[in-house]
């Protein structure tokens, strides 16, 4: 059993790795990079020499190409730096230099030249991969104006009171800590690095983009740690180091050491909190109402129920998912539900009532018409004529008999219910305009932001791949006597 | 008892030749079975006036959604659905009854020729890959890898990298579903491959194509029908769905999916706009869906026994 987990949690990474590998792989070589620019707001500006050097950094940073500007080839191979920038002395050596190692020498308008060379797919992929997992370590901070920096761990109360393990030369200065919100204990050493979001949060980490915050910034009143107080929208957990030289008056005012870099807390929960918080609702919903719909199915097999039953679920597969939830959306209007979720926002609950109902509604047929097939094959099964012989009465039979051996195969569902919650909030979530991961898939698609396309399929075949797994850890919980790994040989 | 009473009649060849069994046609009990539902013909009449609309009409109307003559006339904009335009016009003052029939049909290719490649593919790999061994573990573990993907997620990336289009489209849908089902065929050919008969066709030296051909497929059939009958209106309401988040198709076929993201910032303004397309997409996939699920039923030889 244990090895049959370890082979499939090797299996499941390497699904993983495989599908992103692949993503990026269409991504960088089948989309034209000049794409990325349609609707970035700063390139139009951009005119000459300066849209061009903008085009060659901003491809660089996203993990195209490798792209240096005649300072930093000066820089790097030549002895006399004022005379090479003059493209003379031993510029031309410069240049062969680079030639050489594969890259392309062009000229700007001004004179000056760049190098750029284009990463091969091996090497795309390998950096993405390299960069991947970040793991914070003490002399993580290479700063020059700090040279007396302490680099080492240590554990001291955290702004809540609570003790927590900080450290001093780390990017972050809280690496573990544990406060009110879930999953209630939180580290900082090991993070994920898609890359950075560009063109829509341009500059930012993708993942950050879907895990900050939305909306407005919330104020509290908190005691920095130089000791003042104030009234500010901080989170003192997510501090990062900053440079000496760009600390400012205001971070001085507030902070006795670097550790200044500091994320915002925000009235409204991230992307992926919201989509979470939809599907899991979603998810009880969807099982409340389909559990005992498919049991009564079963009980009343070929009467009106039963047919009722089927009409529904029919219905349900057959009608286009986008015809079904603005049916819904039209209903929803005549009670006074908004259409969109920004039109009352956040707070209000009118929000959530009606994308929660859809996104339950549609999972409901799945699940009915496989209780209602279990709960059938079981019904004809010896316990259930003895429990008729012995005299229960039906509801008792299916109630406490046929379920119990009916939801085991239901139980393994149940994880795999989040995959259709995926796929059903990029529909619910575009239609309903709400702000979570579901609608920044096609949004990003949209905008050719393509890191954070990379960054959701991750996302979301993790998801799916361990629920699957999870699914059917729980069936083996529920029912001993499956046994996941097979005996014995079935041709 | 009196001999006379009898007569001696020859040995008849023929009658021992003879089987006594009522005759019994395949096809023909299948498509008994199913003109004996009422709601199917009800809805293959639907389908098939939706089709025969669909296929016709771009041809007698000449609509082509890249050229509008009508942008000017101003006359011609938001007017409500009446006998002269049966659907209305939009807001370039085209006839949106033309425009409906030209995507339903630009739908229903996407769906049928993605249909088409997904069930030729999944039923030629999955009966050797339900039959022979060594294929098996391969493709198992393929499968294992691929299946637990989001398929969405998958057309998604994949038309976003391509770029919208018809051939796009109908290649991001059919290269990620033929797997599922050529899975869905593995399973019932292994559990039919063991059969007696077909053990003894093997005894015999038959070899392992015509055993595949002659002794697997008909099985199929029914299985293969209800495959096809569950992915048409599933294609179809994935193509809406895609061309409605911009992923899907371009202007330039202008699909059910792509009109009705046009017309959706009118749905409050000029409802029929938006509510037309919306409903002829939900009625092809209703009318196909339940014709396919009766000619399902109707193919499964079980079913025809009374």
């Amino acid at each position: 059993m244990k090895k049959y987990i370890l082979g499939r949690f090797i299996r499941s990474i390497f699904s993983i790795l495989a599908v992103v590998c692949i993503a990026i792989i269409l991504v960088y070589t089948l989309i034209p990079r000049d794409e990325i620019f349609k609707v970035d707001p700063n390139f139009t500006k951009l005119q000459g020499d300066s849209r061009t050097t903008y085009m060659y950094a901003r491809w660089k940073e996203l993990g195209y190409l490798d792209y240096q500007q005649q300072a930093d080839m000066c820089k790097a191979y030549s002895d006399d730096y004022s005379s090479c920038m003059a493209s003379e002395g031993d510029f031309e050596e410069v240049v062969k230099a680079y030639e050489n190692d594969g890259y392309t020498i062009q000229t700007l308008k001004s004179g000056l030249v760049f190098a750029y060379r284009n990463y091969s797919i091996p090497e795309l992929v390998g950096r993405f991969f390299s960069n991947l997992i970040v793991i914070d370590n003490p002399s993580a901070v290479q700063d020059s104006d700090n040279p007396d920096l302490e680099r080492s761990y240590y554990i001291e109360s955290g702004p809540n009171g609570i003790p927590a393990l900080k450290c001093s030369g780390c990017q972050y200065q809280y690496q573990l800590y544990v406060n009110g919100s879930f999953p209630f204990i939180h580290q900082n050493v090991i993070k994920l690095n898609f890359g950075i979001s560009f063109p829509t949060h341009s500059g930012v980490n993708t993942l950050e983009v879907i895990n900050r915050g939305q909306d407005k910034t919330k104020s509290e009143e908190i005691t920095f740690p130089n000791g003042s107080t104030g009234n500010s929208p901080i989170n003192l957990y997510t501090c990062q180091y900053k440079a000496t030289s760009t600390l400012d008056h205001l971070d001085e005012s507030h902070f006795d050491d670097n550790y200044a870099n500091c994320a915002y807390n925000y009235t409204a929960p991230s992307m992926t909190t919201l989509s979470y918080m939809f599907g899991i609702l979603s998810l009880i919903i969807a099982y409340a109402i389909a559990l005992p719909a498919g049991v009564m199915m079963a009980r009343k097999k070929d009467k009106w129920q039963d047919k009722l039953g089927m009409v529904y679920i029919n219905f349900m597969i057959a009608v286009p998912s986008l015809a079904f939830i603005y049916f819904a959306k039209q209903i929803g209007l005549m009670f006074g539900l908004p259409d969109k979720f920004p039109q009352y926002g956040f707070s209000d609950i009118r929000s959530y009532i009606l994308p929660v109902i859809i996104l339950a509604l549609m999972s409901t047929a799945s699940v009915m018409i496989w209780i209602r097939r279990y709960m059938i094959d079981q019904s004809n099964a010896d316990y259930v004529k003895f429990a008729r012989a012995k005299g229960l009465n039906e509801k008792e039979i299916f109630n406490k008999h046929i379920l119990k051996n009916a939801i085991i195969p239901i139980v393994n569902g149940i994880p795999s219910s989040i995959i259709l919650c995926i796929s059903g909030s990029v529909i619910t979530e575009s239609v309903f305009a709400i702000p979570g991961m579901g609608k920044m898939l096609p949004d990003s698609i949209n905008a050719y932001n393509n890191n954070m396309v990379i960054t959701l399929t991750f996302i979301f075949t993790a998801l799916s791949i361990f629920s699957l797994l999870l699914g059917d850890i729980l069936m083996t919980i529920v029912d001993p006597r499956i046994q996941l790994s097979s005996k014995g040989d079935s041709r | 008892m009196e001999d006379n009473k009898f007569t001696l009649v020859g040995i008849q060849e023929g009658a021992s030749e003879h089987i006594a069994a009522p005759h019994y046609s395949y096809w023909k009990s299948v498509f008994k079975k199913f003109f004996s539902n009422k709601i199917a013909i009800t809805m293959l009449i639907i389908a098939g006036l939706v089709v025969a609309m669909a296929f016709i009409h771009p041809l007698i109307s000449g609509y082509d959604p890249a050229v509008n003559p009508y942008i000017n006339d101003r006359w011609r904009q938001f007017l409500r659905p009446s006998l002269q335009f049966l659907f209305g016009t939009d807001n370039g003052g085209r006839d949106v009854f033309s425009a409906v029939w030209y995507g339903t049909r630009a739908s229903l290719e996407i769906a049928v020729i993605s249909t088409a490649i997904t069930t030729v593919l999944g039923v030629a790999v999955g009966m050797l890959w339900g039959y022979s061994k060594k294929i098996d573990s391969f493709m198992i573990e393929v499968y294992n890898i691929v299946a637990n993907v989001p398929f969405l997620l998958v057309v998604m990336v994949l038309v976003f990298v391509l770029g919208p289009g018809k051939w796009q489209l109908i290649f991001a849908l059919s290269c990620t579903s033929w797997l599922s089902t050529a899975y869905f065929i593995r399973v019932q050919v292994m559990i039919i491959r063991d059969r007696e008969y077909n053990l003894a066709s093997r005894c015999l030296g038959t070899p392992t194509y015509k055993v595949l051909l002659h002794n697997v497929l008909p099985y199929l059939i029914s299985v293969i029908v209800t495959s096809v009958a569950r992915d048409v209106p599933n294609f179809i309401s994935y193509e809406v769905f895609l061309s409605y988040v911009g992923v899907g198709m371009g202007a330039q076929e202008a699909s059910l999916g792509y009109i009705i993201q046009t017309y959706a910032p009118y749905m409050s303004s000029a409802g029929y706009l938006f509510w037309i397309p919306v409903g002829v997409s939900a009625l092809i996939s209703v009318s196909l869906y339940v014709v396919g699920q009766a000619l399902a039923d109707a193919s499964d030889p079980r079913t025809h026994m009374n």
